[in-house]
């Protein structure tokens, strides 16, 4: 097995980088990404991700740690024997040569011969469906093109590991979809582990099978996608993933009371005393009509409707229950029933209801 | 006629016009013979400035020949100075990268003479007056900021994530230089190298004092005609200076040309 291994690596910037920035370092890192794994690291941009890509890399040199591949030490070793590749947010394909050649630059640098190259470049540049592009110029490409071209670029040489910063962020929408089904299938195809770097949830949703969330510089949980959705560890989490339906209150002997009483349960027997918050996932929230079965366990609220938005398929509806304000995802048969300043009673499921220590 | 193309052609007139004109009387002036005022164009042709200037024993040819040689030098240890020089200053931020910047453009803004008194000080102890040599040495003083200039504007379009590409496909150092760096500062180095030839072939001050009469290069065998000997030969150097000059850029250009379209045709093989 040849997992990739981040021990203990930290970074630390004296300066600040731009003028806006503070002082900025990466606090020790851990992180085993197992062989043919797609990983992603989310956060917001100036967390960090992308600098802890290129200390993998070798691009930027760690004050402290090792990065090991299988049981190979990687740390002294340069970043052209690393046998990593990387795709950077601009595609970077030299303007002076063609799609074939920047293609086959890597086995170039591999003294592979020309034949067997060219041979190979075109090879790659079917899989990623630009066949017939060979002979042209980067510059009379498009974006998502020269994006493509870029990710044959990086695979053909038979990385170790993929690292991606940002690949698709310069893209329109329906291209990026288009190039996650590419990157996907080549993905499994290669069987090659991919590091990637995004601030875009969905993309990480979409692409991974683990997730690390970062912000400035540490990890605040790592997990598959359904993991971090639905058993954030910190509110922190939660809001990145888009939860906003935080309510703060309090954990005592088996109850969890929030602070203005508008919710109250019991909760498990592990749950620490204390202040906590309660995450509640909007399509956790079920209206209650006259038809609708009772909870065997779970809660009712009351709330007033606030606002209704039409959101790709469903509606998302805001409602104030208490002092707080909740997002609810309901269909649009349910929300055709409803209007702006009524009051409606929810359900919600006892184990949809995810309280955490901050 | 649409009044577009009328102005095209009009302001294209006006351009040759400003660019030939002064070039008339100058080749008039060199097929004179004692041309005086109130005639408008010379009573009498004379091909007596050329013969002595292309034929007679007055070492033409190897003035060509030193002037060309010494701007080629010069422009090549520019070459080699400016390309990591630029990388410095544009790449990395120092303490005192000011004064760095400052020393390297001094001589654009301070007059040569003053620097050139010092300079055939410390050449006359050193033995490099005289020579050709002392005279590179002293021409790369003026000439290295321009070329210093071009490469760091080259410099300053590259962003470090090309090499960063480069490096992790498996690229060295010596093949980032050369097939990713050395081709995106290509059109810099040009723009600098003509510049430093024009402005080496065009030294007459620091020529003569480092160069003590001995180094003899276009400018020097000029000046004396210039300034009141003969203006017949004057104006037939000034003639074949110019030709010079232009015949020197024409055959970058033409060098240039050739290497893109070999770079062109072996990709179009490929």
């Amino acid at each position: 097995m040849s997992d990739l291994r981040i021990i203990n690596v930290e970074k630390q910037y004296k300066q600040p980088q731009q003028k806006d920035n503070p002082a900025f370092s990466l606090h020790p890192i851990n992180l085993t990404i197992h062989e043919g794994e797609f990983f992603s690291l989310l956060g917001p941009s100036g967390c960090g991700k992308t600098s802890l890509l290129k200390l993998v890399a070798g691009l930027l040199q760690a004050d402290n740690g090792e990065i090991w591949i299988g049981d190979q030490n990687l740390t002294q070793v340069p970043s052209e024997a690393r046998n990593f590749a990387m795709v950077f947010q601009q595609s970077l394909l030299f303007p002076h040569m063609t799609v074939e050649d920047n293609v086959a630059f890597g086995l170039k640098m591999q003294k592979v011969d020309k034949k067997q190259r060219l041979s190979k470049a075109r090879d790659m540049l079917e899989h990623v469906g630009l066949q017939s592009f060979g002979s042209r110029f980067p510059d009379e490409l498009s974006g998502g093109q020269q994006q493509r071209v870029a990710l044959a670029r990086a695979l053909v040489a038979n990385p170790r590991v993929l690292l991606m910063d940002e690949p698709f962020s310069a893209l329109d929408p329906g291209l990026r979809e288009e190039m996650r089904d590419l990157l996907s299938r080549i993905q499994l195809e290669f069987h090659v582990t991919v590091l990637f770097v995004t601030h875009d949830r969905e993309e990480a949703f979409s692409l991974s099978d683990r997730i690390a969330v970062m912000s400035r510089g540490e990890f605040l949980q790592v997990g598959t996608a359904k993991e971090l959705y639905e058993r954030p560890l910190t509110t922190k989490v939660a809001s990145f993933l888009g939860l906003k339906n935080i309510i703060e209150g309090n954990v005592e002997s088996g109850y969890f009371r929030s602070t203005d009483g508008s919710f109250e349960f019991i909760v498990d027997a592990t749950t620490k005393n204390g202040l906590s918050c309660l995450i509640v996932r909007p399509e956790a929230m079920q209206l209650v009509t006259e038809d609708s079965p009772t909870l065997i366990s779970g809660i009712q609220i009351q709330g007033i409707v606030e606002q209704m938005k039409f959101n790709h398929g469903f509606y998302s509806v805001k409602i104030s229950a208490g002092e707080s304000h909740l997002t609810c995802s309901l269909t649009s048969q349910q929300a055709a029933t409803l209007c702006v300043g009524q009051t409606i009673a929810l359900q919600i499921e006892k184990k949809e209801l995810w309280v955490v220590n901050d | 006629m649409k009044p577009q193309l009328f102005i095209k052609i009009s302001l294209s007139l006006l351009v040759f016009l400003l660019m030939f004109l002064p070039f008339i009387p100058l080749i008039l002036s060199s097929l004179s013979f004692g041309w005086q005022w109130p005639a408008i164009i010379p009573d009498s042709i004379s091909f007596r400035a050329w013969d002595y200037v292309l034929f007679g024993s007055s070492g033409t040819w190897q003035a060509v020949g030193v002037s060309l040689l010494i701007a080629l030098i010069v422009t090549i240890i520019n070459i080699l100075l400016a390309v990591p020089a630029a990388n410095a200053l544009v790449r990395n931020s120092f303490r005192g990268k000011w004064l760095m910047e400052a020393i390297i453009f001094a001589p654009i803004i301070i007059p040569p003479f003053v620097a050139v008194m010092g300079i055939h000080l410390t050449f006359l102890k050193l033995g490099l007056t005289e020579t050709i040599v002392g005279v590179v040495l002293a021409h790369l003083s003026p000439t290295l900021p321009y070329m210093v200039r071009a490469i760091m504007i080259s410099y300053q379009t590259l962003s470090v994530d090309w090499e960063d590409q480069a490096r992790m496909l498996g690229a060295g150092p010596v093949s980032r230089f050369t097939l990713v760096v050395l081709p995106h500062l290509l059109p810099g180095i040009v723009a600098g190298a003509s510049l430093s030839i024009l402005i080496s072939l065009s030294q007459y001050l620091i020529t003569f004092i480092i160069g003590s009469g001995q180094v003899v290069t276009l400018s020097i065998l000029l000046f004396p005609f210039i300034s009141g000997g003969d203006p017949a030969i004057a104006s037939a150097y000034s003639l074949l200076f110019a030709g010079m000059a232009i015949m020197t850029l024409f055959g970058l250009d033409v060098l240039l040309k050739k290497y893109y379209q070999q770079k062109k045709a072996v990709t179009n093989k490929g």
